[in-house]
């Protein structure tokens, strides 16, 4: 009996030993941390910003992340089984514009899981015709759809690349009701099949970005890919502060005559529409506080050392950190802004 | 930069660490070239773009060459553009010929390698322009064409049709992805399963599975016969191989080869359409289409020079138009990206400097991965003299490590690679067609978009007639094949009669 109540008390010490680690990792990130990602591509934004984010933030707690770009699916399954810690997730507007279109796969963000910090803007999103084409801008275009002419514009139905096209039958709409039936989808897949769908002859307006499709703007008009932006998402709040240089051979002023308000898609009667691609953290709604915390600190501290804004800047992502709280509360606004422009087109 | 301030010993290290490297992720089943650049495109961070790139694309000829070796030596094809390499690579090897069935892999792979890269080299931008000329319509013709494989290996006809739709219909399990331009609808998931099958069954398990976990399984049920050496097990080391193989295969080499290119060049076909392709028209054009699948060595010519062609060929549009021609360009994509570099039209022209290093990478990259996969080949093909016993539990943990990496850790991958294991053991019994079934399964969803979208955005079938003179050449091509597949199929059933 003696021996084994020894033991026993042996046995307990022991594991209370092996436990403490775990007890402490409850509260802050483990030694290795997988940051999964709503986008199966390393080549895309996503990706790159995740990186550029990771890294920083490893470096600061001292600690692996590895980004996985797995795709927002598989992403979101691996986030709802893990409360520990061990699984983040950085995604975009897709998250809560998924749901809005009534896309397979996607929850309500605000309520399946915890909203983390906001850490940049992707400005690039954008529209475009071939250069050849013969509307000049998006006042041609609406023009079009009013004189009662179809425009075809090439997207991926369910998200980021559908929002602009959503406001520009909205914008159709409050030129004259009944136009935004003149605007119609062409529903392609990845960039490439964009272009292709351009290229074919199948759209003529694509949706693109500044970065996937500025090189196709500095060809001459007789190449038959050249194109030309129209539309430029962004608010020029977001885009005034982006390097000056711009990207490619577009400056920043060039952009701006794309932007609003050099180009005026209607959202109502006095504001344009605008649309600013925001990367965040997404959390098991579960997990520890005490580990939400942890990130908004070290991402404080990592944004107040100012390198990681140049990095981003470098890469033309604009830096937009805010902490979970103010996070949450933004992106809220936000969604709610995008569901009622998808309900105005929706209702019609 | 200039060229030569991109090359140095560092560079050149990096091109032979990164093919080596692939070269093992291609020769393990399960592991593959896409999976080789993810696992080290963060470490590109650090090395800068041409010192990154040079690891990466060491890691991609690599990677696309080491599936032969399991293909050829297990049956198991190492990646997807190694499966028409397993139709008479293995049967070479069963009967004793796996080394020199490896020399001849190894050399056409070299011979693929090269000719797609001086095509990159001198044409990429022409052949981007060309490339973009091919509308959803010409795609699903492309795809239709290497589908009519089916047909031709097929020893039953009729079997091996059913065998490959059946393959076709289970790839279209899952939901129509948008971001392939479906509509994101669930189609053909059994109630209750959506969870598991939103995605549908990854390839790359249902592969290993059918191929690897099912031949297993099949020698399983005969067992192992007792006392059986390592020695007894056919091996042809004391065979000296001989180049005169390749006599009269130029034409196939070079066919085969500018057919992988192809194919690369159009982005979205996907990489294992290429060596389908090239296989299917060396049966086509060979004097002996009988031969093919049973152990003959143009098959593996053909295969292996297809998939490597497939090489130069994928980065065409990816810096003629900064679109991946295959999966893994599409990772190769992220290097650039990290470093903040646009790839675009005007990439080459803005960047020789780099473009250069890439061409000398592929160039290196090749002959390093010939240089090291021949002279271990002796080594290498001593796997078959590996005690069954022994050989086949290690394949089997290779394989699930495999399946459940393949995707980051999913493990209803793993539970695919068991389920379709056990189907391709019960499919064997049932007589069914494991190639047909899986070449069926491949090229099964790029149809379905394809056919899909030329309809909704020509209006009618008569498109598929009428698009243009690249679609009526395919369609006198997909007859050819059919054709020929029918008539080789009744003199098969003719000689059997006589028999």
């Amino acid at each position: 009996m003696k021996h084994f109540r020894k033991t026993l008390v042996a046995a307990l010490s022991v594991a209370t030993l092996l436990a403490q680690p775990l007890l402490v990792s409850a509260q802050e990130l483990p030694r290795n941390v997988r940051l999964v990602i709503g986008s199966k591509s390393t080549g895309g934004d996503t990706y790159q910003n995740s990186a550029i984010v990771a890294e920083a933030l490893a470096e600061k707690l001292g600690i692996n992340i590895k980004v996985d770009a797995v795709g927002a699916t598989a992403a979101f399954k691996a986030l709802a089984r893990d409360k520990r810690g061990t699984t983040l997730m950085i995604f975009h507007d897709q998250s809560y514009l998924g749901l809005l279109y009534g896309q397979k796969g996607y929850d309500n963000p605000f309520d399946t899981y915890k909203i983390g910090p906001t850490v940049a803007i992707n400005p690039g999103n954008a529209y475009l015709v071939p250069k050849s084409s013969p509307y000049q801008s998006m006042d041609d275009i609406l023009a079009a759809a009013e004189s009662g002419e179809r425009v075809r514009v090439a997207i991926q139905p369910g998200g980021v690349s559908e929002i602009g096209f959503s406001a520009m039958k909205n914008a159709a709409r409050l030129r004259k009701a009944g136009s935004e039936d003149n605007i119609v989808a062409v529903n392609t897949g990845s960039q490439s099949d964009k272009n292709q769908a351009m290229w074919d002859g199948l759209a003529d307006v694509i949706n693109g970005s500044i970065q996937g499709n500025e090189q196709f703007t500095q060809l001459p008009e007789d190449d038959h890919k050249a194109m030309r932006f129209v539309w430029i998402t962004a608010r020029a709040a977001t885009l005034e502060q982006a390097p000056e240089a711009g990207m490619g051979n577009t400056t920043r002023d060039d952009m701006l005559q794309y932007s609003s308000p050099k180009v005026s898609v209607a959202f109502d009667d006095s504001n344009d529409f605008t649309f600013d691609k925001e990367f965040f953290f997404l959390y098991n709604k579960e997990m520890d506080d005490a580990i939400v915390k942890q990130i908004d600190t070290a991402l404080t501290e990592v944004f107040a050392d100012g390198a990681i804004q140049e990095r981003q800047k470098a890469a033309f992502f604009i830096p937009n950190f805010l902490p979970s709280d103010a996070a949450r509360a933004h992106l809220v606004e936000k969604s709610d802004t995008y569901r009622d422009v998808i309900s105005q087109i929706t209702a019609q | 930069m200039e060229f030569f301030d991109l090359i140095s010993p560092l560079f050149v290290a990096l091109v032979f660490a990164g093919t080596v490297v692939g070269i093992v992720f291609g020769a393990v089943p399960g592991m593959t070239a896409t999976m080789a650049v993810a696992v080290c495109l963060p470490l590109t961070y650090s090395l800068g773009l041409a010192n990154g790139l040079a690891l990466l694309l060491g890691l991609y000829v690599g990677g696309i060459s080491g599936g032969l070796v399991p293909a050829i030596l297990l049956g198991i094809p190492g990646t997807p553009s190694s499966i028409t390499t397993t139709l008479d690579g293995h049967p070479m090897s069963q009967r004793g010929e796996g080394e020199t069935a490896l020399r001849i892999g190894i050399i056409a792979s070299l011979v693929g390698g090269l000719i797609s890269l001086l095509i990159l080299y001198l044409f990429a931008p022409t052949l981007a322009d060309f490339a973009i000329r091919f509308s959803y319509v010409e795609k699903f013709l492309i795809i239709l064409f290497a589908l009519t494989v089916m047909a031709a290996l097929s020893s039953n006809l009729l079997i091996g049709i059913f065998s490959g739709f059946l393959g076709i219909f289970i790839s279209l399990i899952g939901t129509y992805d948008v971001s392939n331009g479906g509509n994101g609808e669930y189609r053909l998931i059994p109630p209750g399963t959506e969870y598991w099958l939103d995605s549908g069954f990854s390839l790359l398990p249902v592969l290993i599975g059918l191929f690897g976990l099912a031949a297993i399984l099949e020698e399983a049920e005969v067992g192992v016969p007792e006392g059986q050496k390592a020695d007894d097990i056919k091996h042809d080391q004391q065979r000296k191989f001989s180049l005169s193989i390749f006599k009269g295969q130029l034409t196939n080499l070079t066919r085969s080869s500018c057919i992988g290119t192809f194919v690369g060049i159009l982005p979205g076909v996907g990489g294992s359409a290429a060596s389908i392709l090239a296989y299917s028209n060396a049966k086509t054009f060979s004097r002996h289409p009988e031969r093919f699948g049973k152990g003959e060595p143009a098959g593996v010519m053909a295969s292996e020079s297809g998939n490597n062609g497939l090489t130069g060929g994928a980065l065409v549009p990816l810096l003629s138009l900064g679109i991946p021609g295959d999966s893994t360009t599409a990772l190769l994509i992220g290097a650039f990206t990290l470093q903040g570099i646009q790839v675009g039209p005007l990439f080459i022209g803005n960047n020789p400097s780099v473009w250069n290093a890439m061409i000398f990478a592929m160039l290196l990259a090749n002959i390093f991965m010939f240089v090291v996969m021949y002279f271990a080949i002796r080594q290498v093909a001593r796997i078959v003299t590996v005690p069954k016993q022994i050989l086949f539990p290690v394949i089997l943990m290779m394989c699930v490590i495999g399946a459940y990496t393949i995707n980051y850790g999913i493990m209803f991958d793993v539970w695919t690679l068991l389920l379709f294991g056990l189907f391709g053991w019960l499919a064997i019994k049932l007589r069914l067609e494991i190639a047909p079934f899986i070449i069926g399964f491949i090229l099964g969803p790029s149809a379905e978009v394809y056919f899909v979208k030329s309809l909704e955005s020509f209006g009618d079938l008569s498109i598929f007639f009428t698009k243009s003179w690249i679609a009526v050449l395919l369609w006198v091509l997909i007859v050819a094949s059919v054709t020929g597949s029918v008539l080789l199929s009744r003199r098969h059933a003719r000689d059997n009669g006589a028999d």
